[in-house]
């Protein structure tokens, strides 16, 4: 198992350590190699799931030792785990396969397949890390490889400056976690999750302390970093810069996922103190993000606010006490959106690079098959009932129904925001799809596009029909024998039970029947009236009628201008004082200062220096005179 | 009479200024590096009286040694006169003053 487990992580190391040094120049060989480590990989991950006999795995080596702390590097395998390894490499393979077709003609496709590479290791060494220090490193690295791959198109100024957001954003929050690491050792006096696990649970009062409450606040700055929560969602849109599949790969199935799956991890270490911030943030995050969608008319950008605003869904459910249903939505989610952004992909290859989809339209004749998965993984981003996002989105809402049935009023407002976010997505998805692949071409390149190569339309088909089915696994299915769905049951069993558990509470609350009605009426209602909205016009509709409303929501609330005024008017002060500081202190005091000495010294001294050995003979003189005085006493 | 020990070192001593004066005031590179071998000469030449005058070989060892280490600085300080010479044409130390402040 373990073997099998250090396999999994060093491949793909392996092939990006390839790549670097041989295969640069040809980028042919080095797609095949990465796709071919990224499909063994999968291989490997679904035989460890099936051979599983359902029992943590825990091996730990020590790696350094400082004084009486070793740091240690180490696999902890659990359902979580599990589940998070399957929805990686399955949703990794696909996309590499996608970019193969996606990246054909790019000049670059060695370091672009060694960084998808280089991604996977990192993301696998946080999925499968047994400590803090240890998923900090990796944390870091996905950061990197994350930087790298936004900057693919490091000529345009636009993936420059976005790779370098995206790297400082994360850089922020990292801060904090990194902070809240060194607390967490130094308050429990350990880093690993395994014995964090036994001390603190079972034990709730311990996370009472202001001590339990700053360790989960500063982990939970790393989480805020990577996932582009509130106050830190800003690069997360403009990471979009990047190539579609690393849209798809890591800005929306996995890496922003990492978030979530560490808040997962480290459940047992979170306050209700942080758990409350967490819920309200990710509630807002669902309705403001989903607003945000509306005012865009780039594509990527469109599904970017999409993410956020579905990652805010899952940062609801682990603050609503329910990490298990936040995996659900995360495995769900990883599917449908992977396929909303390589669908996207397919359509902004057949446009030119178009990203513009009022420049779109049209195409679900033209690209029958990118249109009907592209469908069927809206269908799901809406939670419509039976589709995958169905299962997991209406599991949350409900989640949060339950939270202010039984706690009181305050709290129907995580419900009320969680319910509006799923109308904005409804909105959103059905503006997207009735824009783009509805009505008639819009453009001179729309008109002319045709359905893409095999190598884009295979991934597509199977993770669009994963969008369709992803969800059935939840449910036993008594069909002709026992089916348990397509997830391994080894996977289902970390999120099966609490979404049992949920749906037998609000059984008996007897709002069940209302709740599905009020979810289902609220995604059919913003699909009728985004089609009938924007279904037929040729420009924005809104910023037609509405150009205020439009201009807020495509600056996102001005959060960008805000950071921006803050660093220009706020940071390069404070950077402009210390720099005088550090003008005075050190240039005047220790430059001038000790240089002038010198520089004294030194004027003296070179009057000696004569050129007339005449001289030099002289002083030889003196010398030997000085010391025979000094000898004789 | 035979001349006693008084005698060589006076010799030795007068030799020794010759060559330390010559150092200090010729100017030209070549004589102020006879004017050297001077100075070791003298050297010698106390070393060989004091020797023979206590009876002992020591003084004669050193001066074994001084005459191989002042033929071998002859071989190096004349090959550099001439270097310098072919140089700069001039073995007038006034005219050797790059090193100056």
């Amino acid at each position: 198992m373990s073997t099998m487990l250090t396999a999994i992580l060093l491949l793909p190391l392996g092939s990006a350590v390839l790549i670097a040094l041989f295969l640069r120049r040809r980028g042919g060989l080095a797609a095949a190699l990465s796709t071919t480590v990224g499909f063994i990989i999968m291989a490997l991950s679904l035989n460890v799931l099936l051979t599983w006999n359902g029992q943590d795995v825990h091996v730990s080596q020590e790696w350094l030792r400082f004084g009486a702390y070793a740091f240690s590097m180490g696999f902890y395998f659990n359902h979580q785990t599990a589940l998070m390894l399957l929805v990686v490499s399955f949703v990794a393979s696909w996309i590499q396969l996608f970019s193969v077709g996606y990246m054909h003609d790019d000049e670059a496709k060695g370091r672009f397949f060694g960084g998808l590479s280089i991604f996977m290791f990192s993301i696998l060494g946080i999925v499968l890390a047994d400590n803090l220090v240890m998923l900090f490193v990796f944390w870091e690295l996905v950061g990197f490889s994350s930087y790298m791959l936004i900057a693919h198109y490091y000529k345009t100024d636009f993936a420059n400056m976005a790779s370098k957001k995206a790297f400082i954003v994360n850089r922020v929050g990292d801060f904090g976690f990194l902070l809240g690491i060194v607390w967490c050792w130094s308050h429990y006096g350990t880093v690993s999750l395994i014995d964090l696990h036994t001390k603190l649970v079972g034990h709730p009062e311990l996370l009472g302390t202001h001590h339990a409450i700053g360790i989960s606040l500063l982990l939970m700055c790393g989480f805020v970093g990577k996932s582009a929560q509130f106050p830190l969602q800003v690069w997360l849109t403009d990471a979009m810069a990047g190539p579609t599949p690393v849209s798809a790969l890591i800005h929306a199935a996995t890496m922003v996922a990492a978030g979530i799956y560490f808040l997962a991890r480290v459940f047992f270490l979170l306050s209700p103190f942080t758990l409350h911030w967490i819920m309200w943030s990710g509630a807002a995050m669902t309705a403001f993000a989903g607003l945000c969608a509306l005012g865009q008319t780039d594509i990527k950008k469109t599904l970017a606010y999409s993410t956020l605003s579905h990652l805010g869904y899952m940062a609801c459910a682990v603050g609503l006490g329910y990490p298990e249903l936040a995996m659900f939505h995360l495995a769900m989610h990883a599917c449908f959106k992977a396929t909303l952004f390589l669908g996207s992909g397919s359509v902004i290859y057949a446009c030119h690079h178009e990203q513009d989809i009022y420049k779109m339209g049209g195409l679900l004749k033209k690209m029958p098959l990118t249109g009907i998965t592209f469908l069927l993984a809206s269908l799901a981003n809406c939670a419509i009932p039976l589709f995958s996002g169905g299962y997991s989105k209406d599991s949350i809402i409900t989640a949060a129904f339950l939270k202010g049935h039984a706690e009181g009023s305050v709290y129907f407002g995580v419900y009320v925001l969680v319910l509006f976010g799923a109308l904005c997505t409804a909105l959103y998805t059905g503006r997207l799809f009735s824009v783009v692949f509805l009505g008639k071409a819009r453009s001179e390149e729309a008109s002319h596009a045709h359905e893409s190569s095999p190598f884009m339309t295979i991934p597509l088909v199977v993770l669009g029909l994963l969008s369709l089915g992803g969800g059935w696994a939840v449910y036993g299915w008594t069909w002709g024998g026992h089916f348990t769905g397509l997830l391994p049951s080894s996977c289902v069993v970390v999120f099966a039970e609490a979404f049992n558990n949920l749906h037998e509470a609000v059984e008996k609350s007897g709002a069940a029947n209302i709740l599905e009605a009020v979810n289902i009426a609220i995604a059919v209602a913003g699909l009728v009236v985004a089609y009938l909205f924007y279904g037929r016009a040729q420009t924005d509709a809104l910023a037609a009628k509405s150009p205020g409303a439009f201009h807020v929501l495509e600056r996102h609330g001005w959060f960008d201008d805000i950071y921006d005024w803050y660093v220009a008017q706020v940071q390069q002060r404070v950077a402009d004082i210390v720099g005088a500081v550090d003008l005075l202190l050190f240039k005047f005091t220790f430059g001038w200062g000790s240089g002038g000495l010198a520089g004294l010294t030194g004027s003296v001294l070179r009057r000696f220096q004569t050129g007339s050995i005449h001289s030099y003979v002289y002083w030889f003189l003196a010398g030997v005179i000085l010391f025979w005085a000094l000898s004789v006493g | 009479m035979q001349p006693g020990l008084q005698a060589y070192l006076t010799v030795a001593g007068f030799l020794f200024a010759i060559g330390f004066a010559g150092v200090l005031l010729r100017k030209n590179t070549l004589v102020i590096f006879m004017c050297l071998e001077l100075m070791l000469t003298a050297s010698t030449l106390a070393l060989v009286a004091i020797s023979r005058f206590y009876n002992s070989m020591d003084g004669a060892l050193f001066v074994f040694f001084i005459i191989t280490v002042a033929a071998a600085e002859v071989a190096v300080g004349l090959a550099i006169i001439v270097a310098l010479y072919r140089r700069r044409h001039t073995v007038q130390v006034d005219e050797l003053n790059y090193l100056k402040h």
